[in-house]
């Protein structure tokens, strides 16, 4: 089924990124960890199991954000799926170091099944889908019948499915995605994001009638009188 | 809800705009060196000491006529600058310049209970200062018996050129130093203004405020250990990317 890749031997890229898979016990990897846990307490009625990540702008570590998150919740011992929605510029496979010949678009476009484009990594019930070859009309493929028939088939096999796309604010992608999953992470970078531009990301999101779990700020400047500031990596 | 700034907020700010603030004190600093160097010309100090004292026959101190050579030092200042000195001061030296521009480089200073006062010429030329300040004090000294009828003026010390002139202007030690704190005031400016300007997400409390949104968690700056990345020596390239060999499953 799928194939299995090593963390440990990927891009140059994948170390900065995959911080929660190389150092478990860093004040970082704790950090995603809280973030996994008030997604999990986030909503009490009903379990987020389908989650978009996304920001305002570019660079604001969506990607990072979303592949750190996808190792927390697997570390739980939940099947997790990171897809690579953002049809622009994928990242996904640069991180996990695989290549990108099959995956979301191929599924979509019903070239191949989900099962033989997913792939495994080397961390336990973690599994990747990358973006596939780049379509012309990525807004198409996101708004078609395949899309919900592709989340339904994938809820089936995995415990989450996680989603990394495209700035909000630079297409219209992430909003018709917004509207398929159960909820929300928008991804602000401290001292970079503007508040406007956050908050029309927000508004971008509502209209959707996407649920937004909360905010992930990124890129913090630690404090002296932070907890994390004094609790070391072992 | 009104934001107040205070004093920890201020050394916050310094503290994370230091850059700016070390790069407009060295601009300031540097504009100062280079401008104080290179291009403000030196300006050369020559000065003459004039005594005012009418000659005595007697050895015996009148100290009515001491006090009269002392309030007359206050007139003597204005004749030794106006017109009928200089003028003839400019003949005899043949100069281009106009008696005005020859005044604004003269300076006639006296000290209080004196009688004597200090006539001193500035000028881009050193030995030219000499000549003016010793030119201009004989012509005063000559011309003063015509105008008030009295010989009470005697030239006690003559300008002189030295072998290695110092230049009285300009001061860069002293400009670079002014230079310098108007640079750091500059820079706390600019960097106040910059944190006053910036309309970005700072902690989770802007998140909260401005989005009205939970905050899921924070993550801090990626310490350089993780930034470097790790490269082992499995890896292949293919094509432009990355990847490892694949062990199906």
């Amino acid at each position: 089924m799928a194939r299995k890749r090593n963390i440990k031997q990927t891009s140059t890229n994948s170390g900065r990124k995959l911080v929660t898979a190389i150092d478990p016990k860093s004040p970082i990897s704790e950090q995603y960890r809280t973030i996994r846990t008030n997604i999990q307490y986030s909503s009490v009625d009903q379990e987020q199991r389908v989650i978009m990540v996304t920001s305002s702008g570019p660079a604001e570590g969506k990607s990072t954000t979303v592949a750190n998150l996808a190792v927390t919740f697997a570390q739980l011992g939940k099947k997790v799926l990171l897809v690579d929605a953002d049809l622009r510029k994928p990242t996904v496979h640069y991180t996990f170091g695989v290549n990108n010949l099959f995956g979301f678009t191929t599924v979509l476009t019903k070239q191949r099944p989900l099962e033989s484009v997913v792939r495994e990594t080397e961390i336990q019930d973690l599994y990747v889908l990358t973006s596939g070859p780049i379509p012309p009309n990525p807004a198409e493929l996101l708004i078609s019948k395949s899309m919900e028939q592709f989340i339904e088939e994938a809820k089936e096999q995995f415990d989450y499915i996680l989603f990394d796309t495209p700035p909000l604010l630079a297409v219209a992608d992430p909003q018709i995605l917004a509207n398929q999953c159960d909820g929300s992470i928008l991804v602000v970078f401290s001292e970079r994001t503007e508040i406007e531009q956050a908050k029309k990301a927000k508004e971008l999101l509502e209209n959707a009638h996407s649920k937004l779990l909360g905010v992930v700020l990124n890129h913090k400047e630690a404090q002296k009188n932070d907890y994390y500031y004094y609790y070391g990596a072992k | 809800m009104e934001e107040t700034v205070g004093l920890f907020d201020i050394f916050h700010t310094i503290k994370k705009r230091w850059n700016v603030i070390v790069l407009l004190t060295l601009i300031a600093v540097l504009i100062s060196a280079s401008v104080s160097y290179y291009i403000l010309k030196p300006v050369y100090q020559a000065s003459t000491q004039i005594l005012v004292n009418q000659k005595n026959t007697e050895n015996k101190i009148d100290y009515t006529q001491l006090q009269s050579n002392v309030d007359l030092i206050n007139t003597y200042r204005v004749i030794l600058k106006s017109p009928v000195i200089l003028e003839k001061a400019i003949d005899k030296l043949n100069l281009t310049q106009s008696w005005e521009e020859l005044n604004q480089h003269i300076q006639v200073t006296s000290q209080e209970n004196s009688q004597v006062f200090s006539l001193m010429v500035e000028d881009q030329d050193a030995s030219k200062a000499v000549v003016i300040a010793n030119t201009v004090s004989e012509t005063f000294q000559e011309e003063i018996k015509g105008i008030m009828n009295v010989d009470n003026v005697s030239i006690i010390a003559k300008a002189e050129l030295k072998q290695n002139p110092i230049p009285v202007k300009p001061k860069p030690i002293l400009n670079m130093a002014i230079a310098f704190v108007i640079g750091v005031m500059i820079g706390i400016g600019t960097a106040l203004l910059l944190d006053f300007m910036d309309n970005t997400f700072k902690d989770e409390h802007d998140v909260e405020a401005c989005l009205g949104l939970p905050v899921l968690g924070t993550v801090q700056k990626m310490p350089k250990v993780h930034e470097k990345g790790k490269r082992d020596s499995k890896t292949q390239t293919m094509g432009s990317e990355k990847v490892v060999s694949s062990v199906e499953k």
